[in-house]
């Protein structure tokens, strides 16, 4: 296990009571390396946070993911919250993807493009696509 | 003998005899009928209006107490309240309809979902349809569900809106991949913007209804799949050129600019793991048809108070 530092802002309501409850953790314990399931599209599969990802990137997603799903800006988008769950459909989630490749300059294939249901799948992805391509172009 | 013709089919000897095959004979065509008449009963087509639905929290509260307490999350999970909303009214019409349709008492009731998320309903003993399923759809006011005694049913809800931020021609770029050619045309060559909208969202309907009844996800070949249609009736579809003869499509407006599409066919071309939660998924011909040409009825408008009250003890005004 290894400490990664993470800071976030947690909103939690209750059904029964609307309570506001604002936490900052500064450490937060994840394993380190992804454990990623054979059937990517499998729901209950849990997907741990890996190290991979850069910052930039993670935020540069998550603008995406705010201003196509009508997220008020300053709302907070956790890395591993499912698009569904924030209200993306069909639609949106097409949408997202189709920006994410003009945002970075990739090109997602279908197949992955179904792997993508939450910002930081979509940032480890991306940042995966876009060291191909650099790798690839020619010197 | 006072029927003749009667004795010389039936080879009838006594009165006795002729009155036993008479009875028999009743008694097949009332089962008949009555079979026919249960199996249409297998088609359900429920619509419910959620915008007009504005409940307290503790209201909703009650409401959400009806669903097992395991799948609460799913229904939380939602950040926007008008996602929980559809939601859990998504789950209220599963089970209000698996209950009154089939008999099964509530907390017998067992709907679980496959890896791609298609929900269905666990084997149970009361489940007299041959191969009982449904589907549901939510968007925008609307949350709807089908079901169907034979055929796979899949069923898909769009709000037509207009893009906010984008032209109508960018909007539906990036949707392209997934229309084939032929489609992509009439798309594009639909006329105004109005008509280009209008034209997109009925195709993109009827594929979710389609994608949705095999139990895949968005992202099947889509530009491998082709709707046909005569002024949006007669709707049937090809795959990789081929027509699809054993699937059905409807598609019909709901008040406020959305599109419903509903889809019946066969389970032969279903994804493997939802086939496994059917009873069948092969059948003999004439069965088959039987399914196939039932009636499509229209949508049963109901009301989150009446499905609330279909459970019991729940007092929804309290």
């Amino acid at each position: 296990m290894a400490a990664v530092p993470v800071t976030c802002v947690r909103l939690t309501t209750s059904m029964h009571t609307t309570q506001i409850v604002g936490r900052t953790s500064t450490m937060k314990l994840v394993p380190m390396g992804r454990v990623k399931s054979g059937f990517p599209s499998l729901r209950t599969s849990r997907f741990q946070i890996s190290c991979s990802a850069k910052p930039e990137t993670l935020n540069k997603v998550c603008e995406v993911v705010k201003t196509q799903l009508a997220l008020a800006s300053d709302s907070v988008v956790e890395p591993d919250t499912k698009f569904a769950a924030l209200g993306a459909d069909s639609l949106d989630t097409v949408e997202i993807v189709m920006t994410l490749e003009e945002e970075f300059g990739i090109s997602v294939e279908e197949e992955n493009s179904q792997n993508i249901t939450t910002v930081q799948e979509a940032a480890d992805l991306i940042e995966k696509l876009v060291e191909k391509k650099n790798a690839s172009e020619p010197a | 003998m006072p029927y003749p013709s009667i004795q010389a089919r039936f080879e009838i000897a006594t009165v006795d005899e002729f009155f036993k095959v008479m009875f028999v004979i009743i008694c097949f065509y009332y089962f008949l009928i009555q079979s026919e008449m249960e199996i249409e009963d297998g088609v359900q087509r429920w619509l419910v209006n959620t915008s007009n639905w504005d409940p307290s929290p503790h209201q909703f509260s009650i409401a959400m107490s009806v669903i097992p307490q395991q799948q609460h999350s799913s229904i939380t999970r939602f950040v926007k309240i008008e996602d929980r909303k559809r939601a859990l009214v998504s789950r209220l019409l599963q089970y209000a309809l698996v209950h009154q349709l089939i008999g099964i008492p509530f907390h017998e009731i067992a709907i679980n979902r496959t890896a791609q998320g298609k929900p269905y309903l666990e084997k149970h003993q009361n489940v007299k349809f041959p191969n009982f399923n449904f589907n549901v759809s939510h968007h925008g006011d609307y949350v709807a569900i089908a079901s169907e005694p034979i055929c796979l049913v899949g069923l898909d809800i769009v709000s037509c809106f207009i893009p906010g931020k984008e032209t109508v021609s960018d909007f539906i770029r990036n949707f392209s991949s997934y229309f084939s050619r032929l489609e992509w045309e009439k798309i594009v060559n639909a006329g105004s913007d109005e008509d280009v909208l209008d034209v997109f969202f009925r195709y993109w309907c009827l594929k979710e209804a389609f994608v949705k009844a095999l139990g895949t996800g968005v992202g099947y070949k889509l530009d491998h799949v082709e709707f046909h249609h005569k002024d949006w009736t007669n709707i049937y579809v090809k795959v990789d050129g081929d027509v699809l003869n054993d699937w059905s499509f409807w598609l019909s407006e709901l008040q406020g600019r959305h599109r419903i599409a509903v889809a019946r066919g066969h389970p032969r071309i279903a994804t493997e793991n939802f086939k496994k939660t059917l009873k069948q998924s092969h059948f003999d011909n004439d069965f088959y048809k039987l399914g196939f040409h039932l009636p499509n009825p229209v949508f049963v408008m109901r009301t989150v108070e009446e499905l609330c009250s279909l459970f019991p003890h729940m007092e929804l005004n309290a």
